[in-house]
């Protein structure tokens, strides 16, 4: 284990630095929440996201006013960007708690120093997917129509539907969510009250600790309810994102109908995912100085899972392209090249070239110890992936079975605004989350440190 | 319990590491000594052999009868609604059409089966407790950064507190104070 340092970057860096101590990761990480000074990037950055935050309110409020009208949709394109927003976020998000749940139930240690990242960020990235449907309700006040209550019209949701899996699904998932991210901050947050200097940081931060003492049989309460909280959240991460898939499956649009669509969505929501961490903590390290913490294994590793996934992506397209051409069916085949050739052909070819082609770079260890060209092969995928949904949903729509149905879209300004301001309400809730909460998860970390002790006794 | 306030007359000793609160919770086990409890920064594997407690089983129970309960509740809402509440014929389907309403039921059951492990959990820790009589030990603080704090309790003024001092130096504590509240 002595030849496995940091310095030596990529596969062979160490998980964390080998100077790292229980104090050292206290201090380095209590105090950017309670004692540094709030940095400029932070005021840019927190400033930028907020005007977009602003943006998304207007346009939620010209959306609530005017109607969806304001959007691009029309008949045969009933879908817009709306729907392609959803599966784009609700995604990413799948991504986030994926690192968190399924790595923990393995034991992989680098998992620790990126989970409060994915977590916080599957949080915001669940709010900004479950605003998408309601803006696209039209009514949107009747959004409540989904909940099965006991209603006087005698009418109750359909829960054969999809959709309504999908509602319960979302619903479920952002609440899970929100406990999972919350658990684990509650040890953290004792670290916080006990380090506090000043007395609205341990009033507030004692709340939030709700009194942690840490005892052995508290940790031990601790890991036994998490343990199956991951072990929940592993398979239904899974299983929001597939009933995604079901809802366009369900569909009896040609371009939809077909049952490969919950892997295939699955496996591309993992892999945005993971790309938006990597964009996500690659400038962070670097920002807060975390190279020690979130170190170039964590990179590597993540880099490996990206090109994993992307092949597993890869081997959907080719599904994707084999299911209407082996099928011969004249409407799926006819959609099929009109995605692939027809008026949105070009994002057919920007999303293989964004999520298939570039990515096939992180072979070269190289090129994942480069964080430049590792940021922006994730930025690619991030794209990518949008650009996939939008190739998806639109495309598939605007050529159904009658030709006398096919129509075009194209997406409004009020479109693009909600786009780009949802993408602001994820940021200015992450930068909230960076400058008021650990980055990364303290005692897990400590737990990190302390593995590693035993280890180099050992040997 | 360690919510018990009998346990607030001890001492109370700071370690470095979790090896050496090991060794020392070992030694005060092979005394004889019952009522002790190590606070800690981070859950550490080998410190839970020390304090035999049914809690994580218990929880881990609590959590699967949730989950099978959420199973239950989902499926007979939807049930009740599809075939008893308000059947609508769709295309001839059976009204109670199970495999349609797994999903929807797997989402309750994982839902009550994380909320009943985050309740279960402040339930056995004692939170939501903001303060607690143990945070005024000395040094406290630092249970929840980089020590391992042993608490004892005992008559902290007598001689067999002298005896327990030197065994706790001898493990390597940094300090040892009284705790008499």
């Amino acid at each position: 284990m002595a030849s496995t340092t940091i310095e030596a970057g990529g596969a062979g860096a160490a998980v964390i630095g080998p100077e790292q101590s229980f104090s050292s990761v206290s201090a380095t990480l209590g105090d950017l929440v309670l004692r540094q000074q709030t940095p400029r990037w932070w005021y840019v950055g927190a400033g930028i996201s907020g005007a977009f935050l602003v943006l998304f309110l207007i346009a939620s409020i010209w959306t609530f006013a005017a109607g969806v009208g304001a959007w691009g949709i029309n008949i045969p394109v009933a879908w817009g960007l709306a729907l392609a927003n959803y599966t784009w976020w609700i995604g990413i998000a799948s991504g986030g708690t994926f690192i968190s749940s399924l790595f923990y139930i393995v034991g992989a240690d680098w998992r620790n120093g990126v989970n409060r990242t994915a977590e916080s960020l599957t949080l915001f990235a669940a709010a900004a997917a479950g605003m998408m449907p309601i803006l696209h309700l039209g009514r949107q006040g009747l959004f409540y129509w989904l909940f099965p209550y006991s209603t006087v019209m005698g009418v109750w949701p359909q829960f054969l539907s999809p959709l309504i899996w999908d509602f319960a699904a979302l619903l479920c998932y952002i609440l899970n969510s929100l406990v999972f991210w919350y658990i684990g901050l509650i040890p953290d947050c004792a670290t916080l009250r006990d380090r506090a200097t000043r007395r609205t940081q341990r009033v507030l931060y004692g709340i939030l600790a709700l009194g942690w003492r840490g005892s052995t049989r508290d940790w031990r309460s601790y890991k036994a309810a998490y343990l199956v909280m991951a072990g929940i959240m592993a398979p239904m991460v899974v299983s929001v994102h597939s009933i995604v898939g079901l809802d366009f499956a369900a569909g009896l649009i040609a371009g939809w109908h077909s049952t490969q669509w919950p892997p295939y969505f699955f496996i591309g929501a993992l892999y945005s995912g993971w790309a938006v961490v990597l964009c996500l903590i690659i400038p962070l390290r670097r920002l807060y100085h975390l190279e020690r913490i979130i170190t170039e294994r964590h990179l590597d590793v993540i880099g490996k899972l990206m090109l994993t996934t992307g092949l597993l992506l890869a081997y959907c397209y080719l599904m994707e392209v084999m299911d209407p051409l082996y099928s011969g069916d004249r409407a799926k085949v006819t959609e099929f090249y009109a995605s692939a050739f027809g008026h949105y052909g070009a994002t057919y070819w920007a999303r293989n070239t964004l999520n298939i082609f570039i990515p096939q770079l992180l072979w070269f260890p190289a090129v994942r110890r480069n964080k430049l060209a590792l940021g922006l092969i994730a930025l690619g995928i991030v794209t990518g992936m949008w650009i996939e949904r939008y190739n998806f949903v639109v495309s598939a729509l605007a050529q159904d079975y009658i030709p006398s149905k096919w129509g075009f879209y194209g997406a409004t300004f009020w479109d693009w605004a909600i786009l780009l301001g949802s993408a602001g309400l994820v940021m200015s809730g992450f930068f909230l989350f960076i400058r008021f909460l650990p980055v990364v998860s303290m005692f897990e970390i400590r737990e990190v440190i302390h593995r590693r002790s035993k280890t180099e006794g050992a040997s | 319990m360690s919510a018990s306030r009998a346990e607030l007359h001890g001492l109370i000793a700071a370690f470095r590491t979790a090896e050496q609160v090991a060794a020392a919770a070992r030694h005060l086990a092979s005394e004889g000594y019952r009522d002790w409890d190590i606070y800690g920064p981070a859950p550490i594997d080998e410190l839970d052999e020390l304090i035999p407690t049914r809690r994580g089983r218990l929880i881990t129970a609590v959590m699967v009868a949730a989950g099978i309960a959420g199973a239950c509740v989902g499926y007979f809402y939807q049930y009740w609604d599809a075939v008893l509440g308000y059947p609508i014929n769709v295309g001839g389907r059976p009204y109670n059409s199970w495999p349609g309403f797994v999903p929807s039921a797997w989402e309750i059951c994982a839902l009550f089966t994380v909320y009943a492990g985050f309740f279960a959990f402040c339930f056995a820790s004692g939170l939501a407790r903001l303060y607690h009589p143990i945070f005024a030990a000395p040094n406290f603080e630092r249970a929840s950064q980089d020590r391992f704090l042993i608490c004892i309790a005992t008559d902290p003024h007598g001689e067999a507190a002298e005896q327990l001092r030197a065994l706790l130096a001898r493990h390597g504590a940094e300090s040892t104070a009284e705790l008499d509240r």
